[in-house]
């Protein structure tokens, strides 16, 4: 009967050791690889970013990223504006390229028509430019290209150009600063003169904001705004 | 040895053995549980070892069960204190291990173990049992599933519970054939070996009524009797064979000092796990923090239960099943209702959701709107869509597509149709979705966030209470 009872208290002793042990080895171990970091290696999280269409091929992002860096959308406290001879040079390519650029932009953006030598905005175009600027969606940057046609002289076309642009710019500022205040940060514009090519008359297919009055000629009195959804 | 004289023996050898084979058996299931809990304590996640057969390794995807315990809020002690707490299978290593070498004892004692080593195997043997069965009832009403470490635990307490009662089955039965082999008038003569005579006349003297009523039944001559459970002991002569050797009852301290070593077994390994836990103190505000919190237009969801006492940002899916896992937890283990909850929606669906390009949980984005569009009652929205998450899927991936979700969200949450499909509220989701940009958050669901610091990832499992608990230490303690 003793016999039995020491091999029972040893057997127990044995028993308790070896799973204290054990789990206590392992707990051991688990605290090693905790503060050595000799773990498995982690999935890669994505970080919620900006949309990335399939639209914002290499060439777009460079027009992009020169275009947003130039007009101070990025890396500085103040707008400088885009010129349009720093557009020809900030481009690297040629007029219709740089038109074609855009057309992946046909269904997300639209396209705001003038009176001739006029920067007014009508009711319509309102209406477009305020439903365009809601339906955002993940896009960082929104993009106001203006343009004048050929009639008339290279500065006044300019200017005219340049006051389109800004007729935009303010009607979105007056409509929305309240809600965002960072607009100036996220509308960037460029304006056109009549040195650069004009738009042809397909561009009447777009979402024009006078599609009853759209010829070769009203088609270039006009602004395209769009939300671009590249990551820059 | 008892073995060696098995003609004669009193006690069966099985009850025995099988408590020696149960408690192995629960040693080794309460062992493998338990090192698998040990190994996540790095706080990462590691392959468990789901099996009938312990320590073997589960099939692919079969392992469900058992994570979903492991995560539960009932897989260990002092969750709040410890990373990972205590886990519960800790203690019953101990004891299963006490039960195997106590087992092992009875069996090579047979009829020279004291009557008091089956009593107390009896009374401390049905504990696993009765533990198993509160965790069967958990297992059953809370989790929905039962994992096979569990099963596999539960089937050893089972075992030695069976083998417990049948030990004291057949103690009884030898105490009753000592009693009578006693008052046998044949082995009466052989009586005049026993020293405690005394004793016998003393207990007869304890016992007037029952010998009265013997005397009225017409029994003149009667054996001395005994109090029930005592035996009489004896005293062999020296030149005398007993045939028969009644069994010995044992000292009144044997079953108090075993107890103390039951309590001893159970106790000393949780006390060298808890000396060689690390300090994960340092660890677990280390996941980032909000950078940009603030909703000027109030775009994201707010849920305030009356006993709210602690700011909280919850991002989620609806229909993400980490999530609604992970909700559960917070309801279960009491920290839900006391959070000032603000809920940031992420549906995982690239209808709405531009960081993904295919659909994770589809139909996500229209519960998510449906959320924003009872925006009285979010909660209510969030704990449907928890509630039939699988139900959705499945309608989802269907030929009725999101339409279909649509029609279930419409027959339970009647007039969001216009809400749903509004500007308002599509412009709304996408101001939520570029605060995760703002905050620069990971695509990632679910992610909870103390006073703006952030829940560690690694933290959202088992070690879930104490680092809640560590990020805010406001919190009331279930």
């Amino acid at each position: 009967m003793k016999a039995a009872a020491l091999i029972g208290i040893a057997a127990g002793c044995v028993a308790l050791a070896a799973s204290a042990l054990t789990v206590q080895g392992q707990v051991r171990a688990a605290g090693e690889r905790l503060k050595t970091g000799a773990t498995l290696e982690k999935p890669k999280v994505a970080v919620a970013n900006d949309a990335e269409a399939a639209y914002c091929t290499p060439a777009f992002k460079q027009v992009l990223a020169r275009v947003i860096h130039a007009c101070g959308l990025v890396g500085g406290d103040s707008r400088r504006g885009c010129q349009p001879a720093d557009v020809k040079t900030l481009a690297s390519i040629n007029d219709e390229d740089f038109n074609a650029l855009f057309h992946p932009l046909k269904e997300r953006g639209a396209v705001i028509m003038f009176d001739d030598g006029q920067d007014k905005l009508d009711e319509e175009a309102k209406r477009i430019i305020a439903d365009r600027w809601q339906d955002r969606k993940g896009a960082r940057y929104f993009f106001i290209v203006a343009r004048a046609s050929k009639t008339g002289g290279a500065d006044f076309n300019r200017t005219l150009s340049h006051k389109r642009a800004n007729s935009v710019l303010f009607l979105i500022s007056d409509q929305f600063k309240a809600d965002d205040p960072n607009i100036d940060k996220e509308a960037g514009l460029l304006w056109l003169g009549s040195e650069f090519a004009q738009l042809g008359k397909e561009y009447c297919d777009w979402n024009v904001s006078r599609p009853g009055k759209c010829t070769p000629e009203a088609i270039n009195r006009s602004a395209f705004i769009s939300w671009v959804d590249c990551q820059l | 040895m008892s073995l060696s004289n098995s003609s004669k023996s009193q006690m069966p050898f099985w009850p025995a053995l099988l408590a020696l084979a149960a408690s192995v058996l629960g040693l080794s299931f309460a062992l493998s549980s338990t090192v698998d809990y040990t190994r996540h304590l790095d706080r990462q996640v590691h392959d468990l070892h789901c099996s009938f057969i312990p320590g073997l390794a589960g099939e692919a995807g079969q392992e469900g069960a058992c994570r979903a315990a492991m995560y539960s809020p009932y897989s260990a002690l002092f969750k709040d204190k410890y990373w990972g707490g205590i886990p519960i299978a800790l203690p019953a290593v101990g004891a299963f291990a006490f039960f195997a070498a106590f087992a092992l004892y009875l069996l090579l004692s047979r009829d020279k173990a004291p009557r008091r080593a089956h009593q107390f195997l009896f009374l401390t043997g049905l504990t696993p049992l009765l533990v198993s069965g509160v965790m069967f009832f958990i297992s059953l009403t809370k989790l929905g599933q039962f994992c096979k470490t569990c099963v596999g635990i539960y089937s050893a307490s089972v075992l030695l519970a069976i083998a417990a009662v049948f030990s004291l089955i057949f103690d009884m039965k030898r105490g009753r054939t000592a009693l009578e082999q006693f008052r046998s008038p044949t082995k009466k003569d052989s009586a005049s070996t026993l020293k405690a005579a005394g004793d016998l006349e003393k207990s007869e003297n304890k016992t007037p009524e029952k010998a009265g009523e013997e005397e009225k039944e017409g029994s003149p001559k009667v054996a001395p009797t005994l109090p029930e459970g005592e035996v009489p002991a004896t005293v062999v002569t020296k030149d005398a064979e007993p045939d028969y050797v009644p069994p010995r009852t044992g000292g009144p301290l044997l079953i108090p000092s075993w107890l103390i070593a039951l309590a001893v077994f159970s106790f000393v390994p949780a006390l060298l796990y808890v000396s060689a836990m690390p300090n994960y103190a340092t660890y677990v505000n280390g996941c980032g923090k909000l950078e940009k919190p603030e909703d000027p237009k109030k775009s994201l969801l707010y849920i305030t239960p009356a006993g709210a006492k602690q700011q909280a940002t919850l991002v989620v899916d609806p229909l993400c099943p980490t999530c609604k896992a992970f909700h559960q937890r917070l309801v279960t283990e009491g920290i839900f209702d006391q959070l000032d909850t603000t809920v940031v929606l992420f549906p995982l669906d690239n209808e709405c959701n531009w960081m993904l390009d295919r659909p994770l949980h589809p139909g996500a984005c229209v519960v998510a709107k449906a959320m924003m569009c009872n925006e009285r009652r979010p909660l209510d929205v969030l704990e449907w869509a928890y509630e039939k998450q699988d139900e959705i899927a499945e309608t989802a991936k269907g030929s009725g597509g999101v339409a279909a979700v649509r029609n279930m969200i419409r027959g339970r949450f009647a007039g969001l149709d216009k809400c749903i499909d509004s500007n308002e509220t599509k412009q709304r989701l996408d101001r939520v979705l570029r605060w995760t940009i703002a905050n620069q958050l990971a695509v990632s669901t679910p992610q909870l966030f103390l006073d703006g610091t952030r829940l560690c990832e690694e933290d959202s499992d088992i070690g879930l209470s104490y680092s809640i608990y560590k990020l805010a230490p406001n919190l009331r303690r279930p």
